[in-house]
Order: structure tokens, then sequence, then C-alpha cells
């Protein structure tokens, strides 16, 4: 952000960002145009892109500017006609922002989300001779900052189009919490008869090197070809822009910061790989689309008042009064191992067998998953695990953290505290899995 | 400088700038830790990928990037243990930029005289070839307007920017191009000078110049492939041609007068064709005409579904075999176009076309289908079809260029001792450029500059105290552009020997020694440091460091055993006396002088010649 004393040059002169402007110092001259300043750069220092493309920062003390002319006034992005075949399977395409869902100004080098549906198939024109695709934006969020709020308005968008006719839909999203929404999706799109296909991407779509557009194309196959009737993430299966894999929504996390090949299928494999010629390998069972074509229902009713909270060495359980205090009605506990928290500790401030069975005593649901993210929770090998279960503490299964997590803020929204403790171990819609297989554990093909 | 030679270019509107790309030598790469020694590194892991042409802030697809998304082609990256990370492989956001490699730069900037933004601002330059992983190249533009003198000629060096380095070509197969990212990221300035550079002579000298400024700070890669120089050249009526991969500094000179040649024959074609109103005419699909041709070449082309493709030139007869340059005629320039659509060439009416197996018949059959007669000419390409659509197209495209004069190019020199260049690709247009937004600007403080103005390496200063030191400026100067200072500096610092002595044996002897055929230049600059030092404690004499310098020259590493075996120890002292006293009675000689030659002429290279005339 400039400073006062270049805002005040610039009022009293008539000059704002975007005008081409001269700055003349150590005796010599250079035409540019004045750019923006953002958070990170100098409140004193000029910044002016030369006519070679380089961005210069010259202090505003050291030059002499000058207005040449007034910005360019602003070109329109062109606009795209998709092809719209009608031939082909229409689908709908939900965007809800994130990187994918985001442009860079070149000029300013700031990222901004999409504003003009068009621009998000602009670079990947082929994805509209897969589909006939109806664009629907819905908002331009970076995924951190979702809320269920925004789960429910997707579930909702998703079931009218599915209800509307679509073949399938496909949800462009930030990556940070794809996984949460992923699963958020699986339980309340009830009835789903349709692939809901969610995607987005790790690198902006601004260098020609982004995941972004092979994710869109397999994500449009899935859509519009696959007969998978359940809720996924496709995004690359591996970090060569070869092919996608398509992971059911309960059974997916990010574990990676920064690899375009981040999301993973945990304690599963991937229900199919799409090629990004079209391919598609279905890879382990799958609830397939019905014949009969029944609505989709949107059951969006979300308890928000359940908290994840992590066992560790030093853990105080008085994070549990806390939960209390806020009237929270459920708590997913991120054990160690099997599912411990520390139970038998010797130190008293450590113990949280006593808050775990007080919150339940008091009505909250507590679900134990475990912080390994892969394998199953057990509440039987150990005492400690038992004492725990016997405390009122349910066992998660295989699920991970955070699809119990959006499970249990789903069921306490629908049902009672009773039912929502009966369900919160029982399968639903593939969260669960009642066996563990050899190759369900980290590989190269996730 | 001759100034009918400096006439003559200007004359002819001359214009020529460098590009000096040059490593530096740090440790680690600009923007991650990994290392920047890739020798003997292990490859891992391999990805690969497909780039878009993706659209600017105009929503404008770039036409070179477009081509090349339809190109399709595959890029593999090879992934190695030390020497590249989830960063050079697009898949880490860069870290912060490396400090002692922007120390370095700073430094040079100073040597150069060139004023330093306040606040540097880091950018992403599109890079459409798959050369970068990201599909952009990190670069920093550090300072502008800075001057030298070089030769009493002021030379503008405009822009200095740091950047990385691309990857190197590993290996293209079919539709792959592996490309090894071990040298991706190594930091490296750009040093671009004005385009004033008055002939080819001194752009040569330039360079020189510049890349020894370079290697002076000390702070530089050296070796193959770790200092570029590019060379841009126009004529009036010309265009910009940039001219890359110059090996061998020496010829570069050649290189720019031959291009300089080629533009002007391009300009004669554009007359020609204009006394003759000649014109390029539309593509024909010629397939049906050679549906059982006997000529080879067409047949190969058409196996399995392919096309031939043609077009008429209109009094464009002889032109095509026209040599622009020793080798290449206006006929091969059209070829290299062609190839980049990824046929093996062209076929054109100036060659002896029966060679290729056609009938007469057929050579008609083409004329009257293109519409045209004996005095015109035609390009044919038979390959598969899409590719002969876009290599036809491309082919037209040049040759209606040469209706209007020289192309904007970029070439490579070819390594033909005809100092020839070929067309690599269209010369881009401005690069699109934009924020690097992964990285915070970087802010120049006072201290900074202090110190990078104290480490500059100062040539200029450099030349004035050597020609004190030499007392000969032209020797300074030969010294300066041989590469040879740090070495001569290395000598003159550790030994008493006489610098003028010195300079001679660096330059002059070892010149002599490489053009008799011993590989001088293998001989480590330890080695050549320790020679001197025999020299300088009295083991050897001056005559016989010629005769180490050969024997280091074969191999040798260790400098006692080369005079032991070479029975190069001096003679001196007690030993020279009783040299001197046992051949005056062994042998006859007719007084002082005549003994001293007779014992020079034996022990030439063991006695010294000043010595033994106090022994005498």
């Amino acid at each position: 952000m400039y400073g006062n004393k270049i805002m005040d040059y610039f009022k009293a002169n008539g000059i704002s960002v975007g005008d081409k402007v001269r700055i003349s110092y150590n005796g010599t001259s250079t035409d540019g145009e004045l750019m923006p300043s953002t958070e990170y750069n100098d409140p004193d220092v000029l910044i002016i892109k030369l006519k070679n493309g380089y961005n210069i920062g010259i202090n505003f003390s050291k030059v002499k500017l000058e207005k040449l002319e007034g910005p360019n006034t602003p070109i329109e992005f062109p606009k795209v006609k998709l092809a719209g075949q009608k031939d082909l399977p229409r689908i709908s395409m939900i965007y809800t922002g994130g990187t994918i869902g985001s442009r860079i100004d070149y000029k300013t080098g700031g990222v901004y989300m999409l504003t003009k549906p068009e621009e998000l198939l602009f670079d990947v024109p082929e994805v509209s001779k897969i589909a006939n695709i109806v664009i629907e934006p819905l908002f331009s969020i970076a995924s951190e900052d979702m809320s269920y709020l925004e789960w429910q308005k997707m579930a909702e968008d998703t079931a009218d189009a599915l209800n509307k006719g679509a073949k399938g839909v496909v949800i462009t999203h930030g990556t940070d919490t794809m996984h949460y929404t992923s699963a958020a999706l699986s339980f309340m799109l009830q009835g789903l008869n349709a692939p809901v296909v969610l995607t987005g991407s790790q690198r902006s779509s601004d260098r020609g090197s982004s995941d972004a557009f092979m994710n869109l194309v397999c994500s449009a196959y899935a859509a519009a070809q696959s007969d998978i009737a359940e809720v996924g993430v496709c995004m690359h299966s591996t970090s060569s822009d070869d092919e996608c894999a398509y992971m059911r929504g309960t059974k997916v996390r990010k574990m990676h910061t920064s690899r375009r090949d981040a999301f993973r299928a945990i304690n599963g494999k991937p229900l199919a790989y799409i090629g990004k010629g079209g391919m598609i390998r279905y890879n382990s069972q799958y609830r397939k689309v019905q014949a009969e074509n029944k609505e989709v229902h949107a059951q969006t009713k979300f308890e928000p008042k359940v908290a994840i909270v992590k066992a560790y060495p030093d853990s105080e359980p008085d994070i549990m009064d806390f939960y209390m205090g806020k009237k929270y009605r459920g708590i997913i506990i991120e054990g160690t191992g099997l599912g411990h928290a520390p139970v038998s500790t010797s130190h008293q401030e450590y113990q949280w067998l006593p808050k775990i069975k007080e919150a339940a005593d008091s009505g909250i649901v507590i679900g134990i998953t475990s912080q390994c993210i892969y394998g199953r929770v057990n509440s039987s090998v150990y005492r400690n695990l038992r004492l725990m279960s016997s405390a009122g503490a349910i066992y998660c299964e295989d699920m991970t953290p955070e699809t119990a997590y959006v499970k249990l803020g789903w069921l306490l929204g629908n049902y009672d505290a009773a039912k929502a403790r009966e369900l919160l171990p029982a399968n639903l819609v593939g969260e669960i899995g009642a066996r563990s297989e050899y190759d369900d554990f980290i590989d190269e093909e996730g | 400088m001759e100034d009918k030679t400096m006439d003559h270019y200007k004359g002819i509107g001359f214009m020529c700038g460098l590009e000096i790309h040059q490593r530096l030598d740090t440790v680690s790469k600009l923007f991650c830790r990994c290392s920047t020694n890739p020798e003997n590194d292990v490859e891992y892991a391999h990805v690969d990928r497909q780039q878009r042409a993706v659209a600017g802030e105009l929503g404008v697809i770039d036409p070179s990037a477009r081509f090349e998304e339809s190109r399709q082609r595959v890029f593999r990256y090879k992934v190695y243990r030390n020497s590249s990370c989830l960063v050079d492989i697009d898949e880490e956001p860069p870290h912060e930029i490396n400090q002692d490699a922007l120390s370095i730069a700073l430094s040079i900037a100073s040597a150069f005289g060139m004023p330093v933004f306040d606040e540097l601002q880091p950018m992403r330059k599109e890079v459409v070839d798959g050369s970068d992983p990201s599909a952009f190249q990190r670069t920093v533009l550090i300072g502008r307007g800075g001057r030298i003198a070089i030769d009493g000629v002021p030379v503008d060096i405009t822009d200095m920017s740091l950047e990385e380095e691309s990857s190197g070509i590993a290996d293209t197969e079919n539709n792959v191009i592996t490309y090894d990212t071990s040298r991706l990221g190594i930091p490296l300035v750009e040093i671009d000078t004005g385009p004033g550079i008055p002939t080819p002579e001194f752009a040569k000298k330039a360079a020189l110049y510049i890349g020894t400024a370079l290697r002076l700070s000390g702070r530089v890669k050296r070796g193959i492939g770790t200092i570029r120089q590019d060379v841009n050249v126009s004529i009036k009526g010309g265009a910009r041609v940039e001219i890359k991969g110059l090996q061998d500094l020496d010829f570069m000179d050649k290189y720019i007068e031959n291009e300089v040649l080629r533009q002007q024959n391009l300009l004669k074609i554009v007359d020609v064709l204009k006394g003759r109103n000649a014109s390029v005419m539309e593509i024909a699909d010629l397939s049906q005409l050679f549906e059982s041709t006997n000529a080879s070449i067409i047949k190969k082309g058409m196996e399995s579904g392919g096309a031939v493709m043609g077009f008429g030139m209109k009094g464009f007869r002889g032109v095509l075999g026209s040599e622009l340059l020793p080798g290449r005629r206006l006929g091969t320039e059209i070829s290299d176009y062609a190839k980049m659509a990824g046929v093996g060439g062209i076929i054109h009416s100036d060659e002896d076309l029966t060679k290729y197996g056609f009938s007469p018949s057929e050579l008609e059959g083409i004329r009257k289908a293109l519409g045209i007669s004996e005095t015109d000419s035609f390009i044919l390409i038979a390959a598969e079809k899409a590719r002969c659509q876009k290599a036809i197209a491309i082919a037209r495209d040049r040759a209606l260029q040469a209706l209007s004069g020289v192309p904007l190019e970029t070439r490579a020199a070819v390594n033909d001792q005809r100092y020839t260049t070929k067309f690599l690709r269209p010369l881009p247009g401005g690069s699109r450029m934009y924020p690097e937004t992964d990285i915070k600007p970087i802010k120049i403080n006072q201290d900074a500059l202090a110190s990078a103005e104290k480490s500059a390496p100062r040539l200029d200063q450099e030349i004035s105290t050597l020609s004190k030191d030499l007392k000969d400026a032209q020797l300074a100067n030969a010294l300066i552009l041989s590469g040879k200072l740090p070495l001569y500096k290395a000598v003159a610092g550790s030994t008493s020997a006489d610098k003028r002595f010195i300079a001679s044996v660096l330059l002059q002897k070892m010149t002599e020694l490489r053009r008799k055929g011993y590989a001088v230049d293998s001989i480590h600059d330890e080695d050549i440091i320790a020679v001197f030092k025999r020299y300088d404690d009295g083991t050897i004499t001056k005559q016989a460091i010629e005769e180490v310098i050969k024997a280091l020259s074969k191999g040798s590493r260790d400098i006692d055993k080369v005079i032991a075996e070479g029975s190069l120890h001096r003679i001196s002292g007690k030993a020279l006396k009783d040299l001197v006293s046992s051949f005056s009675k062994s042998v006859q000689s007719s007084g002082k002088d005549d003994l001293r030659d007779k014992i020079m002429s034996k022990y030439r290279l063991v006695v010294d010649g000043e010595e033994l005339n106090k022994a005498l």
C-alpha cells in the first residue's frame, strides 16, 4: 500500500494507479505504468512496470514523477461461447472459488476470484466437447473460509441441478477443505443417483503447467460418462499429467501442502482412475447409477457445535470444559494410535477420563478417531481404550477425523443425540469400511 | 579501431547488442536450497507433464504458445537426489531468494556502474518450450543504465537481471522431450548491452571484456555452458535477429558478419522478386497426383494416411536456390521452418527433382494443378496429413516473408567452420511478464550496496594497474581479454618472477604451444602456479618452464617427477662452477664467450645464462 506522502502527491497531481508515467532519477528518465503497491511493498516505494515487462521499485523521495496519460480503459475478457452441443450429456459446473476458480491479474500479480463463468473454461475449451456444460457461479470463497453454510448451498444447488436433469455435477473448489465438503455432500445428498465430482487445483491457472486443466477435463469426463452414484474428489493421481483419481468423498484427504497429487484415498482405494483422454478405469466397489431415477433430496441440516480435539502428550482435558460451557453437542477426539487419550496417567492434570465421562454424561456425543489417519480405531485392545469406551466414547472405525466430524455435525443436525450415537459408528454412505485391505495404506498410487 | 570499418557498419545501419548469461557460483539454487553442483548426482524419478497456452490479461493467447501447445508434446522432467526438489518440478512454492546470489549480482552491478533499484520486484517470465516445469522463469531486474568503457569506446549496460537457469534438454524422442532439472534454478545474471556496438569485431571484444569482468568477481561458475553470449544483429531494412549458441567467442565476429550478409542477401531477393512482380499462391492438396508415384520421398510421406501438399510461387524461379550463406539457400530457410511442424523437410523446384524419381508427367501435373508455368517455382511437402497441413502453412508463411525482407528470428549458430546460423524459432514478442506473488519484494539497503561496491570487480582499475606493472598497455589488455588474469594474479602474487615474463608465458608461450598441438588448456591452474614457484626457488631455469608445461599438457600432475624425469633440475652454485671447470678442461674453446656458448648449447635448459656469466 502506498504511504500517505505518495497518496497525497497522487491526489494533488491527479495521478492514479494504471496511469502511464515518467519517472526521472539519477539524471535519466524512464516511462512505464504506475502499479499498485501491495501489503508487502515499502509504502515509500513507487512500483513501475517498464515496457519490457519488468516491475521496478524506486524510492519516491528520489524521483520526479509525471503523468503522461490516463489509464487505459480496462479491456473486457473475451466472451467464450461454450459449444453447447445438444447430443452431449448435460452436466452442471458449480464454481465456488479457490485456486481453480481464480485468476491472476497479470499486471498487478494480485489474485482475484473469477467473476465471469466463461473464464473458467477459457483455457480448457475442449471441456465443452466432453459435455454440454451449464456453468453455475455459486460463490467465490477460498475453501479455508468456508463453513457448513456453504456446504448447505452447494448441496441444494447440486440437488437442484440433478433434479433438473443434469447427468452429473462438477464442483470447482479450493483444495484446503475440499475433503470436508466432499464428506458433507456425501451425507447431505440423500438418494444420490449421479456422479458429483469435486475438483480443484494446487497450481494457479495463470501458468501453463497448472493442474487445473487436466483436473477439469477428467472431472468433466467423470461427471458426464461415469456411472458412479457417489460424491467424489477428482484430482491428479500422481505428479504427472496422466490421469486423475476419483476418490470417495468420505474416504479422501489432502495429504500434502503443495503437490498436485495431494489428495489420497484413505483406508480405501480410488473408485476409478480417469485418463486425460476420457478413459475410465474402475478400481474398486462403488454405488452405481440406478436406471430408476428418483429425485435426490438435499438434507442439509447441520449442527456446527461439534469440535475436533486433539489428544497429545501434555494435552490438558480442560479444553472439554470450554466446549461443555459453550453448549457443544459433539466432540471428535483425534486420539493417538488406536484411539487413545491419556487416561491412566499419574499426572492428574492430564487425566482425560473424568472429563470424557462428564461430557458424555451431559449428553455430548463423543467420537474417537485416530491421528494416525490410516487404519481403524479399536475400543478393546488395551485397557485404556476400554476405559474410554465405558466412559461413553464412541469408536469411529476407519473414518478420518474430518469425516467423523462432518458426519457427527450432520447427524446431530438431523437426529437426536441417542440416534446420532447409534449411527456414528454405522456405515451410511461408504464412510466406514467393514474390511481393511492390505493395500489400503500409503503407496505411490494412492 | 579502424575508422573505415566503423564507417562501413554505420553506413549499413548496423545495430548490435549482446545478452550475456553467466551462472553464479553459489552453493544452492536461487529459490530453493538444492545443490548447484549436479556432477555425479543420481536421478531417482521423473514426472511427465503437458503445458498449455494460457490467456494473458487481455484474454489473448500468444501465438507461439498456442503453436507449442498444438504440438501436444509431453515434457518429462528428471528428478535428482541432491540437485532437484519439489520446487524444481513445480510442486512447491519457491523459497526465499538466495542472499548470496543477490549479493554477487549487486557487486556485479556495481562493477558496471549500474544504479540498483531500491526495491526489487520478482517476476515470472512466461516460457513456452517446456524448459521450465512451471512454464515460467523467475527473474528479478536488478538495475538499469550502467556504462563501461572498452578500449575507450563507451558501451551501455542497459539492463541486468538475476534469474533462474532453465533446465537442459536431455533427450528428444518422438513426442517426448526429456529435461534435466538438475541445473534448473541455478542463479544466473543476464547482462544486456545497448544496441550501439559499432562493429562485429568490437562485439567480440565487448563479450570478452564483460566475461572477464564477471570472472574477476571470483563468484561465477567456470566451464562449458556456464556462460552464454547471445547476439542481436540487424541492418537497415533488415530485422532484429538473435543468434544463440555461440560456443567459441573467437568466432563471434564471423557469425555476426555472416548475419549481416544473410540479411543483405535477403534484401536483394526482395528487390529481385519485386522486379518480377512475384507472388505466393494458395495451398493445394496434390495427393491424387501421386497415387502411383515412383518418387521415393513422396511414397514415404504418403504411407499410412499421408498427404502431399504444395503451393506455387510466381516469379520465384532460381530464388529458392540462391545462396544466402555458404550452403544455406532460401529453400533451406523455408525447409527449417517447415520442420517445426515435425516434417522431414520440403521439396522445391529449384532442386534437381529427377533425383527424387519424379516423372516428367508428374512435374507437369504439379505445375498444372498449381496453375504455374516453367518460370515459376513450387514447394511440396509429403507427410502424415495433419502434420503436412501445418508444415505447408508454415512454409508458405515463410515464403511470403521473402517478398518483404528479413523475418524476426532466433537463430542457432551452426558449428560448421563456415560460421552459418540456422532458424531456431520466431523471435518471441515481448515475453509476458507478471509479478511472482509467491516471493515478497526485496528491499535493498545501504549496507548491501556498500558491501557490493567494496567487493565489486573493477576491471578498469585492474587494467591500469596491470599496464603499470607490465609497462605495456597492449599486453595488459590482451591479458585481460584472454581470461588468464586470475591465473596471472595468482602467479604474480606467489612468486617474485618478472611480471612481463609471467604474462608472456601465459599469453604468447601458451598460445604457441596450443598451436603446436599441446593440450595446454587441460593443465590445472595450480600446476601452472607450481611451475613458476619451481622457477622462483631455483629448482628450474626460465627455459625449462616450457618443457615442464609441455610434459604437464600430456596429463601428468606430478611436477617434481616431470622435472626429475626430464633431467630439468637447474645446475647452479657450486655444481655450476664444477661444471664450468670440468667443461673448460674437456672442451676446447676460443675464449670465454665461446665457452659460454658451448655450455649453453648443451645445458640450455638447466643453466641460467646470467649465473653462468658470473661463474665464468
